[in-house]
């Protein structure tokens, strides 16, 4: 069977070849690095460099980060979403496009934000330090930071298939006296819990590998220092053991991404699952 | 319980400043235990009266009357009007049985019926709508008309004081329309639930409803029996429309 579209075999061959290539070079190629480097003294020394303490703060910090961002950032996003699909309001589209800034703005500078807002100098400083709340160079400000560089990614993903989904069964609901919480739990929630999880382990991704706005509101706390800039740390050190590290914790850092990459993917299938995984249809009856 | 709109004006806000009216200064009353057409080319506004009924959308001006209740400042979860969508707006991920039995799961905790009783309502509704042994299908394991019909019972399943259906049968071929047209009638002539339904299609309006409304342009050209329409219709479009 001939195609509408037939390439010529040489620009076929040529793309695929080309893409490849890039693929090796820019990803597969620093894969096999980090894991070269973690392993190259055994097994014995990789799991001393991850035991190391500064190795175990930055794991434990990572984790704390994360576990209190990505659910703020999920009923954040939810509530954008519901807001923006359910609702009429002026400035609308505006309201879209300003979820995104985080998407477009240089996490340092965001970072420099909370800085100039938070920091001794900044325009909150003196009353902070007045009321010994600390939140530069302490775990709020650390939060604070990937929150603003993680915002958008539930909220992203939940809009446009809300917007798919329309609102009629919402109305349904309402006319049957489902009340908001009710009409949420019952009849929202089961639709849209694949993209929550979805935009919530995107959102973790994120929060967990985030180095420059972390970097500018931990400053150089030894024991504030998330994996990331732990990495950075240990890479710039010199020591005898330090290179390791880096490169242990950096793998750690690529084990997440490929379970992240894993349930993602298993998402998207199973989101497509149920076309062909349907039972057969039944016979009409009318 | 009877339903009655007073003066009822809405204009929809386009994109731009222009807005466009859909309903001028309707008034119109559905008598207790009627069973209503309101019949009209599209865009003509009556879909968005309807919903106005049932409170999923708000008046500019105007008031609805429940009996002698006024409910214009009511929400549609307070009004619990029976709605029956266009599109069935049936929940996807429940099951037929999950889907009818909607309405009373989510009634607060004083007035809820326990399981059993809401197992046997179900039952019942199912057996209404000749859909027993049907419960554990989802909707997109049905046909149309099986579609149409768990709607109508998920609608019915609160008991409702007003059955509102919005193009209850557009989506069906002709048919199933037909046999559920006929049905819908002597489940009226059953019950005298005050209803009120829209269509496009006269043969319809004609065959099935008491009275009939003819809706144009957001106004009320005529409201009468359909042998009075027929023999006097009130103005150019109405004759026009019914193709006298």
């Amino acid at each position: 069977m001939k195609r509408a579209t037939t390439d010529p075999w040489l620009a076929r061959y040529l793309l695929i070849g080309v893409t490849l290539g890039f693929i090796l070079v820019f990803l597969i190629f620093p894969v096999c690095v980090i894991l070269i480097e973690a392993l190259r003294h055994g097994l014995a020394v990789y799991f001393s460099a991850l035991s190391a303490d500064h190795s175990i703060n930055a794991i434990r910090m990572t984790l704390m980060v994360a576990v209190t961002v990505v659910p703020l950032n999920t009923v954040f996003g939810v509530c954008a979403a519901w807001a923006i699909t359910h609702f009429k309001f002026p400035g609308k589209s505006l309201l879209v496009s300003m979820i995104e800034i985080p998407l477009w703005v240089s996490p340092v500078v965001g970072g420099l934000v909370f800085a100039l807002i938070f920091g001794r100098q900044g325009w909150l400083g003196k009353w902070l330090e007045a009321h010994e709340i600390q939140i530069m160079f302490a775990f709020p400000g650390i939060v604070l930071a990937t929150a603003f560089v993680t915002f958008p990614f539930v909220a992203r993903g939940l809009i446009p298939l809300m917007q798919a989904q329309g609102c009629a069964e919402e109305e349904a609901a309402l006319t049957l006296g489902a009340n908001g919480w009710q009409l949420f739990w019952r009849v929202t929630f089961p639709k849209i819990k694949w993209g929550v999880l979805y935009g919530m382990i995107l959102c973790n991704a994120r929060a967990m590998g985030e180095f420059g706005a972390v970097s500018v509101m931990a400053g150089s706390v030894d024991d504030k220092m998330t994996m990331p800039l732990q990495i950075e740390n240990y890479y710039q050190a010199l020591g005898p053991d330090s290179l390791s590290r880096a490169f242990a914790l950096a793998s750690l850092l690529l084990l997440l991404s490929a379970v992240t990459l894993a349930i993602k993917i298993g998402l998207e299938w199973r989101r497509l699952a149920p076309s062909y995984a349907r039972p057969p249809k039944p016979e009409l009856v009318h | 319980m009877s339903v009655a709109v007073s003066h009822i004006s809405k204009r929809f806000e386009t994109r731009g400043h222009r807005s466009v009216p859909a309903l001028r200064d309707v008034s119109l009353e559905v008598k207790t235990g009627e069973l209503l057409a309101l019949l009209g080319p599209s865009g003509s506004g009556k879909t968005t009266l309807l919903r106005i009924i049932a409170g999923l959308e708000i008046a500019d001006v105007g008031q609805v009357f429940f009996s002698e209740e006024d409910v214009t400042e009511k929400s549609a979860y307070a009004r619990k009007a029976g709605f029956v969508f266009q599109a069935y707006a049936l929940f996807q991920h429940m099951s037929v049985f999950e889907n009818i039995a909607f309405g009373l799961r989510v009634l607060p905790r004083a007035k809820r019926p326990d399981a059993a009783a809401i197992t046997k309502r179900v039952t019942d509704l199912l057996q209404l709508i000749q859909l027993d042994g049907y419960e554990k299908r989802l909707p997109s394991q049905l046909s149309g008309g099986q579609r149409q019909r768990v709607a109508l019972a998920r609608a019915l399943a609160v008991e409702p004081r007003v059955l509102l259906l919005d193009e209850p049968f557009g989506a069906l071929d002709a048919k199933v329309r037909r046999d559920l047209r006929k049905w819908l009638r002597q489940f009226h002539d059953k019950t005298h639930l005050t209803s009120l339904f829209v269509t496009h299609d006269q043969d319809e309006a004609f065959e099935l409803a008491d009275r009939v409304v003819i809706f144009n342009e957001g106004r009320i050209q005529q409201i009468g029996l359909p042998s009075e329409l027929r023999q006097n219709p009130a103005n150019e479009f109405v004759r026009d429309f019914l193709e006298l």
